[in-house]
């Protein structure tokens, strides 16, 4: 797929350095699985990351540190050897909708909800972050040449293309894309014609839909 | 610090003497070693021959970095303690993961301690929920060629910041703290936060891009 639309470099070093509230870090990490060019520029923000640890000033540690560590070490159970490549968990079953529509791996281990009805032409899935439940994450399914529901948002709002395309005043999203959307603007992505669209969509802060129905549904929703 | 190697070596009954005063010599060395290649070696033979005066040399290097790092994210000392030493563990128990051509030490040393800070943060004792390093590919020469590459753009871009966008760089990266706590901290005005930042991330894209 070719992606047009990326992070801006300060997500890219926010996820670089862990300090991404989970829900955008899920949505940036389905964008990176895509993009190599922004999985590179991660990696050069992990190694700025290691550039800053090797300037950090020293903090002595406790007198006890080195002994309480390798005292550690002989205690490791297993420690006829280190870890092995072959060790490693097995990934995840990949994560589906629950009509079976495939999702991003970033999803797994995630509670994908059912899909409900929004709106003609609209449903919403509710994911459940497993280690941030009051992360804002959802699955958006919308018709082709349907808007999506009117709002704007108290953060930044990340949305990943998993199918389908819509447009807004930035520009086309296809798969694969992350469209980034700072708090205050109002916009209203329309679907393209000719194919229902897939998002996946985490909000910093909470969302506020501006219709008077959306605004009704919103506690109903709890997004 | 010499003073607390000392207490360490006083403080390690089990071991013999010259045991102790090895690994405590081990450890004042991997304090000064800062070269890159040295790390590598000590991390191939921490892996290799589970090698202790080794590991000692690199906890004598990254301890005290590391409890500054986790300090600098707002943690308090002693949690700062238990995260450096949990980090040197697990550099330890996953020593024959670290590939050169990956990553250089002290990169591969920030991301095993960001994902524990993450999981600290998260305090999620399922260790299903813990940061999973993805399973990757064995890497190609290209990839390792890229990646010194890479560990050395980043030195020098980062020298060629203001101080001012240094501060910034680093404020962002040790920190959750939103721009606007950045703001308060600094006692400048949340708009020149916002415009630091922006300011400082253009420089370091156009420094990383220059070098390649």
């Amino acid at each position: 797929m070719t992606i047009a639309h990326h992070p801006t470099d300060e997500t890219l070093l926010r996820y670089a350095t862990g300090t991404l509230a989970a829900g955008p870090a899920i949505v940036v990490s389905a964008h990176l699985a895509a993009c190599s060019v922004c999985r590179e520029r991660v990696r050069a923000f992990e190694a700025l990351g290691g550039a800053l640890l090797d300037d950090l000033p020293a903090t002595p540690p406790s007198p006890t540190a080195l002994t309480a560590v390798l005292a550690r070490i002989d205690a490791l159970a297993d420690d006829a050897g280190p870890a092995r490549r072959e060790e490693r968990p097995q990934p995840i079953a990949l994560p589906v909708a629950s009509d079976g529509t495939p999702l991003p791996e970033a999803l797994a281990g995630c509670d994908i909800g059912r899909w409900r009805w929004m709106g003609p032409g609209i449903r919403m899935s509710r994911i459940r972050v497993p280690h941030d439940p009051d992360a804002s994450v959802m699955l958006l399914k919308v018709g082709p040449g349907r808007k999506l529901p009117e709002h704007g948002h108290s953060g930044l709002e990340f949305t990943y293309v998993v199918s389908g395309s819509f447009s807004d005043a930035i520009g086309r999203f296809g798969p694969g894309d992350i469209a980034e959307v700072d708090a205050d603007v109002e916009h209203q992505p329309v679907v393209d014609t000719g194919e229902e669209c897939i998002c996946l969509v985490a909000l910093e802060g909470r969302m506020r839909l501006s219709g008077i129905v959306e605004r009704i549904m919103q506690p109903l929703l709890g997004i | 610090m010499n003073d607390a190697l000392e207490q360490f070596a006083s403080a390690a009954p089990a071991q013999s003497l010259a045991c102790r005063v090895r690994l405590v010599n081990a450890a004042n060395e991997g304090r000064a070693a800062a070269g890159a290649d040295e790390l590598v070696r000590l991390v191939q033979r921490v892996a290799h021959e589970r090698d202790r005066q080794a590991f000692a040399a690199l906890f004598g290097y990254f301890g005290p970095r590391l409890k500054t790092f986790f300090m600098r994210g707002g943690l308090a000392a002693g949690v700062a303690e238990d995260l450096a030493q949990e980090t040197m563990l697990a550099l330890w128990r996953k020593a024959s993961f670290f590939d050169s051509a990956r990553a250089g030490v002290s990169t591969w040393v920030f991301t095993i301690a960001r994902n524990l800070r993450i999981d600290h943060l998260r305090r999620q004792r399922d260790p299903a929920l813990l940061v999973q390093e993805p399973a990757e590919e064995p890497p190609t020469l290209e990839e390792a060629v890229l990646t010194a590459e890479r560990e050395l753009r980043v030195r020098s871009a980062l020298s060629g910041l203001s101080p001012e966008q240094s501060t910034i760089i680093r404020l962002s990266f040790y920190s959750e703290k939103s721009q606007s706590q950045i703001a308060e901290e600094l006692g400048i005005p949340l708009g020149t936060v916002k415009s630091r930042v922006r300011l400082a991330m253009n420089r370091l894209r156009s420094l990383l891009e220059d070098d390649q």
